[in-house]
Order: C-alpha cells, then sequence, then structure tokens
C-alpha cells in the first residue's frame, strides 16, 4: 500500500501548516511553472536508504521513509508540529482526491469513509495545493459530502480555474445541495468539472433507504437537471449491491429517458471498508456468480449509445466480452494484487481488489486468466 | 401526461413502426394506433409511453430536460470547416467504364493546380478558422500522379495542424517510391477501388490484363508494406454487369477487408449517360444491395471474429439508435453545404459536395461557391443551405425515419433540376426509407444470425433483449 502520510523532520521552531511541493531541480521547475517559488517548493538534495533531504529556503526537511516511494513531484501539506507531512497532489498518481470535508448529509449503507461529526476547514490549503499541481492534472474531490461547503468549494474551483485553467476537478456529491441560485457557478465550471453524482434506483423508496435519507432522490432528479440545465459534465454512479441489482434495468431505462445528457454511466463494486464490511453478508453481490442482470443493463445504455463502465471488477470476474469494459479504477495507493494474479496476464490492465478486500470474502469465481 | 408526437409506418399487417421527432421509437399495434389517433390510450400504453420516455408527466421536469437533450443530440450545430476534398489533378491514367468526375486523359495540359492554386490553397487550409487538426481526402483523377503537390500540402498542413489526417483516394495503378514515401511521411490513409473480382475490376476499369495485374500487385505490395493497415477499399457497382455479390464479398474477404461500402454507380459524371432508367436502376440496386446484405449476414454466421458489415447499414442501424452519430456528410440531417466541408477542385474552383462539382462538369448546374483566394459566395451557400435538412419537409415531417434520414439537396438538383418535388417520388428518398425499412426489420429480428451480426455492427458484448422497444398490448 503506498504511504499517504510521511513522517518529516525539520530543524529549528517551525509552526503551523505548509503546503510545499517536493521537487527535483528547482530553477527548472520555476522556468516552465511561474506559480513556484522558493518559498513553496522543496528541492531534493540527498538520498538516503531511509530517508531523503530536501533543502526548503533556507531549511532542511528530513522526509523519513522508503527511498523508493516516489515522492518527488508530490504537492504536501506539511504539519511541522505533529511531525508529519500528508501527500495530497502526488505527482506520479492519477488518483489524488482531496477531501475538504468528513460530514455528510446522507448515510449510505455501504458508506466507504462513514462521516463524522466535525469539519476541519482546509480549503485555504488546498487552494494552495492545486496552484501546485503538475500541468493538466486531474484533480478529485470527496468527503464527506463536499457541497455542505458549497460556497467555500466554488469558491476554490473558481480561484483555481482562474490560475490554472489547464486544471480538471472530478467532484464526488450526493447532489442534495445544488439549487437554481448555483446556475451561473455550474455554467463557469463546464470545461473543468466533472461532477460524479451517484444513483442507486429508479424507484424513490429504494434509492432512499440505501442513502437513508427520505427525499434524497426527488432532491437528487431536481439537482441533475440544474446540472443538465448548466451543461454540466456528469458522471452517474451506481454501486450494486444485493438491495438493487434488480433495479439496474430500470436504471437504464431511466438513464435513456432522463439522463441522456451523463459523460457515462459507471457501475460500480463494493469496497469491503466503513459500513459495508460490517455488512458485508447484507450487501454484497457476487456478479461472479450471476453477471447477467448487469449484462443486460449495460447492454440497454451501450445499444443507445451511452457510454457505460465498470469500476472496481477484477477482469476475472466478469465474461471475456466485457472486459474491455472494465476500468482500471481502484487507486494506487488502495490496490491490491492477490497470489493467482502474480501469474495472470491481464494483470497490468486488470484494476485488482481493494487492499481490505479479504481473500475469503472474495468474488466466487476469480483467478488468473 | 404529454406524449410527444408519434409518426408510424407499416411493418406488416399488425406491427407498426412508431417514432417522435427526438427518433425514440418503439412497435406497436394497429389497435394502439387506433386508440392514439382517438385520444382514448388505456393505462397499459400510458405506462409503456412513459417508461419509455415517449410521453411525460406534466411534472416531470428532468424527463422533460431528458428529451429535449436528445432532440438537440438529433439536430447537431454546425461546425466550423474541418474537412476538405482536394483535387489537384483532374487527369488520370486509367478510363474506368462510369468515370464519376468526367476525367481528363493522362497527358492533358491545363487540369492540375497551378503554382498559384497551391499556394492559395495551402494558405487557405492554414487560415482556416477551427483552432485544431483537419481531414483531408485527395482526389482526382488520379492524385498520385501529382505527388509533389500531396507532400507540399501534407507538410504545411502538418506542420501547422499537427493532428491533421489524410487520405488519398487513388487507383492504385503506379505505386513507386515517391507513392509510397507519402504513406511512410504522413498521417495518411489509402482508400482505393476494388470493384470485386479480378475480372469484374478489369472490366470496370483497368481494361487489360496488365493493368489489372499491376493494380492487384501494389494492392498486395501495399498490405505487405503496413501490415493490412492504412487502407481502405470500396466498390462501385455497375447493375448493368454487377459481380455477384458472393464473388464481391470474396475478393473483400481475400484482403482482410472487414467494412464495406455498396455504392452504385453514380448518377453524376459521364455515369449519367449511360445508366439505367430511375426505377430499373433503383430497384435493380436495392435487390442487390439486400442480397449482399444476406450474404454478409451468412458469412459472419458462421465466423467469431473479422465479421464483415455494410457501412451504409451499420450507419444507418446506429443512427436509429443512438442520437448524435453525423460524423458522415453521406448521410446527416441537417446536411450543412458550403459550410463545414468544401471541395477545391483542379481549376481551383471550390464547390460545397464532390458531386456539385461533377454537376458543375457535366454542364448541369453550377455549385460553385467561388474560387481559391477569393471571398465564398455567401448567398448561394445561404441557398443551398435553405432546405438542406429535413425536419420541415412537408413528406418528412410525417416520416417514421426523419430524425435518421437526412437530405441530399444536391442530388436532388442533379436529377430533377429542382428540389421542391415530393419527397417519396425521389432516388434519394426511395433508397433511405429502403435501407430504413431494411435496419428496422433486422433491428427486430430474433434470428440468431441476424443478432451475432448486430453485436459486431454496433460492437457490443451482447444485445439487450429489446433493441427497440415492443408494446404488447392486450387491451
Ligand atoms: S487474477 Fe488478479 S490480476 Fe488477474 S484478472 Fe483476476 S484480479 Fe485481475
Ligand atoms: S427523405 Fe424520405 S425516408 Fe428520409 S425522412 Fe424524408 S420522407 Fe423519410
Amino acid at each position: 500500500m503506498i504511504p499517504l502520510r510521511i513522517r518529516i523532520d525539520i530543524e529549528g521552531p517551525h509552526r503551523g501548516k505548509r503546503v510545499i511541493k517536493l521537487v527535483s531541480d528547482l530553477a527548472k521547475e520555476v522556468l516552465t511553472s511561474p506559480s513556484l517559488t522558493s518559498g513553496n517548493c522543496a528541492e531534493l538534495v540527498a538520498t538516503f536508504p531511509s530517508e531523503r533531504v530536501f533543502k526548503w529556503g533556507d531549511h532542511y526537511i528530513r522526509i523519513k521513509g522508503n527511498a523508493e516511494d516516489e515522492i518527488v513531484g508530490d504537492v504536501c501539506l506539511f504539519n511541522f508540529e505533529k511531525g508529519y507531512a500528508d501527500r495530497l497532489i502526488r505527482g506520479n498518481s492519477k488518483h489524488n482526491t482531496l477531501v475538504v470535508t468528513e460530514q455528510c448529509d446522507q448515510l449510505c449503507i455501504m458508506c466507504s469513509q462513514p462521516p463524522k461529526k466535525t469539519h476541519h476547514d482546509q480549503f485555504h490549503e488546498l487552494y494552495h495545493a492545486c496552484l501546485l499541481a503538475d500541468s493538466g492534472k486531474i484533480i478529485g474531490i470527496s468527503g464527506g459530502e463536499p457541497t455542505l461547503y458549497k460556497e467555500e468549494l466554488f469558491s476554490l474551483i473558481k480561484d483555481v480555474n482562474k490560475q490554472r485553467p489547464d486544471l480538471q476537478f472530478h467532484i464526488l456529491t450526493n447532489a442534495q445541495h445544488f439549487s437554481v441560485d448555483d446556475l451561473e457557478y455550474l455554467k463557469s465550471f463546464r470545461g473543468n468539472v466533472l461532477w460524479a453524482v451517484p444513483l442507486y434506483a429508479a424507484h424513490p423508496v429504494i434509492h432512499d433507504t440505501i442513502v437513508a435519507k427520505a427525499g434524497a432522490y426527488e432532491r437528487l432528479l431536481a439537482s441533475l437537471s440544474l446540472l443538465v440545465q448548466a451543461g454540466a459534465q456528469v458522471e452517474l454512479r451506481t454501486v450494486v449491491m444485493q438491495q438493487n441489482i434488480s433495479e439496474l434495468p430500470d436504471i437504464a431505462k431511466v438513464i435513456k429517458t432522463h439522463l441522456p445528457f451523463i459523460q457515462h454511466w459507471a457501475i460500480m463494486q463494493l469496497e469491503n471498508i466503513g459500513f459495508a464490511r460490517n455488512r458485508w453478508s447484507k450487501t454484497f453481490f457476487d456478479h461472479s456468480i450471476d453477471f447477467s442482470g448487469i449484462a443486460a443493463a449495460a447492454a440497454y445504455t451501450l445499444a443507445s449509445g451511452i457510454e457505460t463502465r465498470f469500476f472496481n471488477f477484477p477482469l476475472c470476474t466478469i465474461p471475456p466480452a466485457w472486459r474491455p469494459y472494465a476500468e482500471q479504477t481502484i487507486s494506487d495507493w488502495k490496490q491490491r494484487f492477490d497470489t493467482p494474479c502474480l501469474n495472470c496476464s491481464v494483470q497490468e490492465q486488470c484494476g485488482g481488489f481493494f487492499e481490505w478486500h479479504p481473500s475469503a470474502r472474495s468474488y466466487e469465481a476469480w483467478g488468473e486468466i | 401526461m404529454i406524449t410527444f408526437p408519434l409518426r408510424f409506418r407499416e411493418l406488416d399487417s399488425n406491427r407498426l413502426l412508431f417514432s417522435n421527432e427526438a427518433g425514440r421509437s418503439f412497435i406497436g399495434s394497429r389497435s394502439f394506433l387506433d386508440r392514439y389517433v382517438h385520444d382514448s390510450l388505456c393505462e397499459s400504453d400510458k405506462a409503456f409511453l412513459s417508461e419509455n420516455g415517449l410521453a411525460i408527466d406534466d411534472a416531470d421536469k428532468l424527463g422533460a430536460l431528458g428529451y429535449l437533450t436528445t432532440l438537440a443530440a438529433r439536430l447537431p450545430v454546425q461546425k466550423q470547416i474541418d474537412y476538405l476534398i482536394l483535387v489537384p489533378t483532374l487527369r488520370c491514367n486509367l478510363s474506368c467504364s462510369y468515370c464519376q468526375v468526367s476525367r481528363a486523359s493522362e497527358n492533358a495540359k491545363g487540369f492540375d493546380w497551378s503554382d498559384d492554386t497551391t499556394h492559395k490553397a495551402i494558405s487557405f487550409l492554414k487560415n482556416l478558422p477551427i483552432s485544431s487538426h483537419i481531414k483531408i481526402e485527395f482526389q482526382g483523377g488520379e492524385p498520385l500522379l501529382r505527388t509533389d503537390i500531396l507532400d507540399k500540402v501534407m507538410r504545411e498542413v502538418s506542420k501547422e495542424r499537427p493532428d491533421s489526417s489524410f487520405v488519398i483516394c487513388s487507383n492504385l495503378s503506379n505505386l513507386g517510391p515517391e507513392q509510397i514515401k507519402l504513406f511512410q511521411e504522413y498521417n495518411v490513409v489509402l482508400s482505393t477501388s476494388l470493384d470485386g473480382p479480378a475480372e469484374t475490376h478489369k472490366h470496370n476499369r483497368t481494361k487489360n490484363e496488365g493493368a489489372t495485374r499491376r493494380f492487384l500487385d501494389n494492392l498486395d505490395r501495399f498490405r505487405d508494406l503496413f501490415d493490412g493497415e492504412r487502407i481502405s477499399a470500396l466498390p462501385t457497382i455497375d447493375l448493368t454487369d454487377p459481380p455477384s455479390t458472393e464473388s464481391l464479398l470474396d475478393s473483400y474477404d481475400a484482403l482482410g477487408i472487414t467494412s464495406i461500402y455498396l455504392r452504385p454507380v453514380n448518377h453524376q459524371g459521364f455515369a449519367r449517360k449511360r445508366g439505367l432508367g430511375l426505377d430499373d436502376a433503383l430497384s435493380s440496386w436495392l435487390d442487390y444491395y439486400r442480397k449482399a446484405v444476406d450474404e454478409i449476414i451468412h458469412r459472419n454466421s458462421q465466423r467469431s471474429k473479422n465479421l464483415l458489415e455494410e457501412y451504409s447499414l451499420t450507419l444507418a442501424i446506429k443512427r436509429i439508435l443512438r442520437p448524435g452519430i453525423d460524423n458522415n456528410v453521406d448521410l446527416r440531417n441537417p446536411a450543412p453545404l458550403g459550410l463545414d466541408y468544401l471541395v477545391i477542385d483542379y481549376d481551383g474552383k471550390i464547390y460545397p459536395t464532390d458531386e456539385a462539382r461533377m454537376l458543375g462538369r457535366i454542364g448541369r448546374i453550377d455549385l460553385s461557391l467561388g474560387r481559391i483566394g477569393g471571398e465564398l459566395n455567401y448567398e448561394r451557400i445561404r441557398d443551398l443551405n435553405s432546405q438542406s435538412f429535413n425536419n420541415i419537409d412537408p413528406d418528412c415531417q410525417h416520416c417514421v425515419y426523419q430524425p435518421y434520414c437526412g437530405s441530399d439537396v444536391v442530388d436532388d438538383l442533379s436529377r430533377y433540376g429542382r428540389i421542391d418535388i415530393p419527397r417519396h417520388d425521389t432516388y434519394f428518398c426511395r433508397r433511405q426509407t429502403d435501407l430504413f425499412d431494411l435496419a428496422t426489420s433486422l433491428l427486430c429480428s430474433k434470428d440468431l444470425h441476424v443478432l451475432h451480426s448486430l453485436c459486431a455492427w454496433l460492437n457490443l458484448p451482447e444485445l439487450p433483449d429489446q433493441i427497440i422497444p415492443v408494446h404488447n398490448d392486450t387491451a
């Protein structure tokens, strides 16, 4: 597992937090990206087996840990008092997600990151982190529910867009909080933001039960109306569970009739963590035993020209003809391959398993191809 | 509840195809039609219509927006010019029996782009308002007679617009080092003609053994050089003496070319003078076409890869099912003229389409839009576009295929000298109607062989239960 938090050491009294980018050649970096300065970059000066030394202004920062980990290029949030840094935007990764809050107004039965009561505002730091990101990065934003802090979120995107129009945001939202007043913002974000919105059923009661919020379905549809009016880019997400597997054909129909504007439909497999871990036997749907419902729904949307993809589906668990539709979506830092994977011919294209996906609870049918 | 207005067409004695302006369609019965026209839909009708996005509740805002999105996708906005057909020479080293462009002989003078035309064309291509890459197709005559011009154009355009792509339409009678170099140096694909078995090809095009062998050798050599990639071929079917559909497909199978675009001899050009009468030509074409499609389905039923397709049928099927398939200038709606692609002829004249160029050449009607280096004739462009879409045509408006179909103003002008004729009397409409009838019957088919082919044509791992929804009303 790739560590997202690293231990640091800095001599002298430093307080508070700082966003700093780790670079190998400061002079060169500054030439190509004007937002980089010696104040927000630390340059690699020495590498030892168990630590690396970076020069930040007049100070030296030691970063502990395996020198094999590729941290150069990362934008990190340094917490000097506590002696660690969070790798917010990793240079070498396609999977970077900024968590803007851990609060949420839904309580989905399979939530992988169960919400917390309190909120630590970091928008300021996140803004600075975005400005330092490599050119053309896609930056994920998630939560909790990011739009609970809609004003701050919109300002963040707006301000970053102004400075860094090359960046794209991929924002996960339950779409419960958009209002007509947001239309102008949503329109202006058209080119830079993909909204990832979950829809779990075509029937209000089933959706509302899954997200544990009455009226959520209606609210979601209203928000989707706003998003299409704004010309926003939308990724529709459906996590497949025992609770909604029979809903898939109807969801497919609703997509064709009501949501033909989406960028694509992501049919997702469950992550064995958070609430889902304890409710695994009551939620997990093993598609390796019966793929027919998923296939029928996907065939319906694909035939109508709607992009449809499988997220978090190990390749060996789906019929060969459907494998090209599986995306390598499990983030690199939580991706795991099991023993059979080592001999598998398609490991390079496969997303594998979530780090915390226990073999015992694995798919009925899987193994090297 | 609002039901979006339906058009319909009989498929057989009890089944009808219904569709609305957004192209959402279904199969219904005669009794449904009765209830629909008498405004007495029953509950199961209403449920079916609303489930399939053919009717919406008054309060269903997202449903309305979804419908409008689909409708809008059926009416693509105009793009900027990003596709050009260039005719650097009208000269040709063959003299095909139906030559479509009224060629000039290989040694004739004054049928090539002058230096001035070349210069102006290149600067035109570089300065097009579109910011990104463009697509250029070289036609002729035989464009490979002027490798120097091709080289210059591709070099200059690629410099200015890096990802641009090129097609050279060649009869492949000459494939020397100079010609090969072009394909090695640029992002260019060869499009050639292959009319079927050697005998047919010889009869139509190459005329003698030697030239036929040279063509076939060059074809092989090209495939060797580029691993079978970067080549497409299409046949022109001369209905007065067509090859059997089997032998035609054999010749494509032998080359490993799986997508075949079947076209009858074009009405334009010298071809016009020797064709059959309209009705005969049309019905023998439709017969031939259907036979070829049957043969393709039959061949496909025996294989699991390299399945064949007929290009225009696949296009028609995709347009039925998927809004927004508009990248083919032969079938789209609106079908704008002079707005997103242009033809630059050997003499520097600009035309809206290749057919329009031929009409000028045979003196039928001058549809030129100007001359390279000068202003485009926007008044003429506007006139041509006043009817270059089918939405308000009095016949198309009521046609179940309207959202999938297109229009062809130039073909109408070519055949009838006018465009205001009843649609159903036109060649274009009759051919399209038959094509869409065929596509619909295949989409409703339960025949496993047909489904196997459809899967491949639509590039799907499997098909949904009903590709076109069926309203099984028992009421
Ligand atoms: S064996 Fe492992 S690598 Fe291979 S397809 Fe299955 S999960 Fe992926
Ligand atoms: S041209 Fe004919 S087939 Fe096409 S939409 Fe018009 S009436 Fe229908």
